[in-house]
């Protein structure tokens, strides 16, 4: 149903080319992995996903094009981004963030907020604070809260370890895992992380200067040792 | 004493319950007390000054009022949504030439030219903001500028209409005699009224799902828009909102002053009333009183200090206030109230 399908996705902002013919399928309610180093165009890519930047080429959800649509009709249609930086609305209180994640919908908010809280109590408390007051922790579970109060049929992440401790980005993962398999969302999840990332995913595609170099199952990628050498940067 | 300390205080930040929660609903209702107890202290304070003071100062605190009025509405538009307007003042001149011209032509009641000037008002606005809201920052802050600036002859050029250079004069709301109010009194308690009802409208507008979508715009554009908040439509929304009290207050000074001319609003009003609500204290909601008063006097304390030069004094007490409070007087306020609480509660 909200098979995720792209197929040789260009984009770039102005004149500059940053994605050259991207492919690949996430499959319904699955979590693909995006790696690559710094600068391959993965941001520009999940910015494209979510009409961020202009893209050529097929992006098709449960076999709907989405692109040539807004941010804002992708977000009716669906679409949760959670761009690099989080997006954090600071001066703005927790629950104030939270409740403009469901912001194309009038009903159901309430009990909205509640699912949220069941994934993360620590939100709770902290309901009335200002969003700029939480460690960077709360911060990544509220863009993630926040996200999911849109009821995504596709939800996009990126970089959610990002400065993180790795105690904290292991529980993220954890709960963005227990997320996709309860709410059946797909996931398309960014990371340099690659070992934490491939943990979750079913599938992961290595993109390197704006191409998928390579493309797998995420056990199969984490095996190969090569790989996890020459694209990933670690050693297994 | 730990190896990561940075891992264990975000963990326990994750999992942190009980401690924090009590203290912050507590300390939100002791906010929301020591506020009403301002805003019933001022408002009484508001119905008994007419009666304490010469009509002079009555009439500059209707000013003032009116002032407070038009920078709500640049306040929702420059503080909230995060848009430039160097234009407000047309639309203020629009709210006034609106109540002018009906009162003048056809004698209509004046309490019928306030939906009027508040009407046309924000009907302009939201002509004029659906092309220029898809302008940003500097752009934007030109195109208001000239709608300011062509305002003025435009009003000169249709005569027969707006009174041309010379003006029109209009009489001004008679108090009923059961109230046993003079002029000057019945004048400032209409202001009162209608200053009140708006801060009340903008007050459940930005508490509303509105209001959400401003500040969203306000903080992170981008991000406001993959959650699904449509960027033109609320800006465009919140400059025919910021019109429509601009009019209003255009409205509320036809009535005091009775006369209307070109040249009471030429682009220095609209400055002004920039310079105004980010010196009172940009997404305040006390913002736009305090800027209000500043507005009001502060030109009038120039003119004492230096005749030859007001302007230069002007703009040098801007600054000196941007240096001390760059979040505005109610800002500085705001931090007075707290640091004399603490010394209260310690005492
Ligand atoms: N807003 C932008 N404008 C112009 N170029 C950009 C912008 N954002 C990123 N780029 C360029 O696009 C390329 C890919 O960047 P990005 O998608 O952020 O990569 P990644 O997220 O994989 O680190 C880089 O060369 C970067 O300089
Ligand atoms: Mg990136």
């Amino acid at each position: 149903m909200n098979e995720l399908v792209v197929s040789e996705l260009h984009a770039g902002y102005g004149g500059a080319q940053v994605l050259h013919g991207v492919s690949f399928t996430v499959g319904e309610g699955e979590i693909g992995a995006i790696l690559g180093p710094n600068g391959a165009g993965k941001t520009t890519l999940l910015r494209a996903l979510s009409g961020m930047v202009k893209g050529r080429g097929s992006v098709r959800l449960d076999g709907v094009e989405l692109l040539g649509s807004s941010p804002d009709t992708l977000a009716r249609r669906g679409v949760a981004h959670v761009p690099e930086g989080r997006g954090t609305f600071m001066p703005l209180t927790v629950e104030e963030n939270l409740r403009l994640g469901a912001y194309v919908r009038r009903s159901g908010v309430d009990a909205d907020l509640d699912r949220i809280y069941g994934y993360f109590p620590a939100l709770k408390p902290r309901l009335k604070q200002a969003a700029g007051s939480l460690s960077g922790g709360e911060q990544q579970m509220l863009a993630l809260g926040r996200a999911l109060m849109l009821r995504p049929r596709l939800l996009l992440l990126d970089e959610p370890s990002l400065g993180l401790a790795p105690l904290v980005t292991r529980e993220l993962f954890r709960i963005v895992r227990a997320i996709n398999e309860q709410e059946r969302t797909t996931v398309v999840v960014v990371e340099q992380n690659a070992h934490l990332a491939l943990g979750i995913a079913q599938q992961a595609h290595v993109l390197e200067t704006g191409r998928i170099v390579l493309s797998g199952t995420a056990a199969r990628i984490r095996a190969d040792e090569q790989v996890a050498q020459s694209y990933l940067g670690y050693r297994v | 004493m730990n190896e990561s300390p940075v891992s264990t205080g975000e963990s326990t930040a994750t999992v942190s319950s009980g401690s924090a929660a009590g203290a912050v609903p507590r300390a939100r209702a002791g906010v929301a007390r020591w506020r009403w107890a301002v805003a019933g202290l001022l408002l009484l304070a508001a119905v008994y000054a007419p009666f304490q003071l010469v009509p002079f100062h009555v009439f500059q605190l209707t000013m003032v009022l009116v002032y407070a009025l038009a920078l709500l509405g640049l306040n929702l538009l420059v503080g909230h949504a995060g848009q430039i307007s160097l234009g407000h003042g047309a639309f203020f001149a629009v709210g006034a030439y609106a109540t002018a011209i009906p009162l003048a032509r056809w004698d209509v009641p004046h309490l019928v030219t306030l939906p009027i000037a508040a009407g046309v008002a924000f009907l302009l606005g939201l002509a004029l903001g659906l092309p220029a809201m898809r302008l940003r920052g500097l752009y934007l802050a030109l195109v208001t500028l000239a709608i300011a600036i062509f305002l003025v002859p435009l009003l000169k050029r249709f005569e027969e209409v707006t009174g041309g250079s010379m003006g029109l004069t209009l009489p001004k709301p008679a108090p009923p005699a059961w109230t046993g109010l003079a002029e000057d009194q019945w004048l400032y308690f209409l202001a009162l009224a209608v200053a009140l009802v708006a801060f009340g409208l903008a007050a459940g507008l930005l508490r509303s799902r509105v209001g959400r979508a401003l500040h969203a715009i306000r903080d992170n554009e981008a991000a406001a828009e993959v959650m699904g908040v449509r960027l033109s439509y609320y800006k465009t929304l919140a400059f025919a909102w910021s019109a429509l009290f601009a009019g209003a207050a255009g409205c509320v000074y036809t009535w005091v002053i009775g006369f209307v001319s070109p040249d009471s609003f030429v682009v220095t009003l609209s400055i002004t009333l920039l310079a105004g609500i980010v010196v009172g204290g940009l997404g305040s909601q006390a913002g736009p009183l305090f800027g209000a008063l500043f507005v009001m006097f502060v030109p009038s304390i120039s003119q004492d200090v230096n005749k030859a030069a007001p302007g230069v004094i002007f703009g040098l007490l801007i600054i000196a206030v941007m240096y001390v409070a760059p979040t505005g007087l109610a800002g500085l306020a705001g931090r007075a109230a707290d640091s004399l609480k603490k010394t209260l509660r310690k005492g």
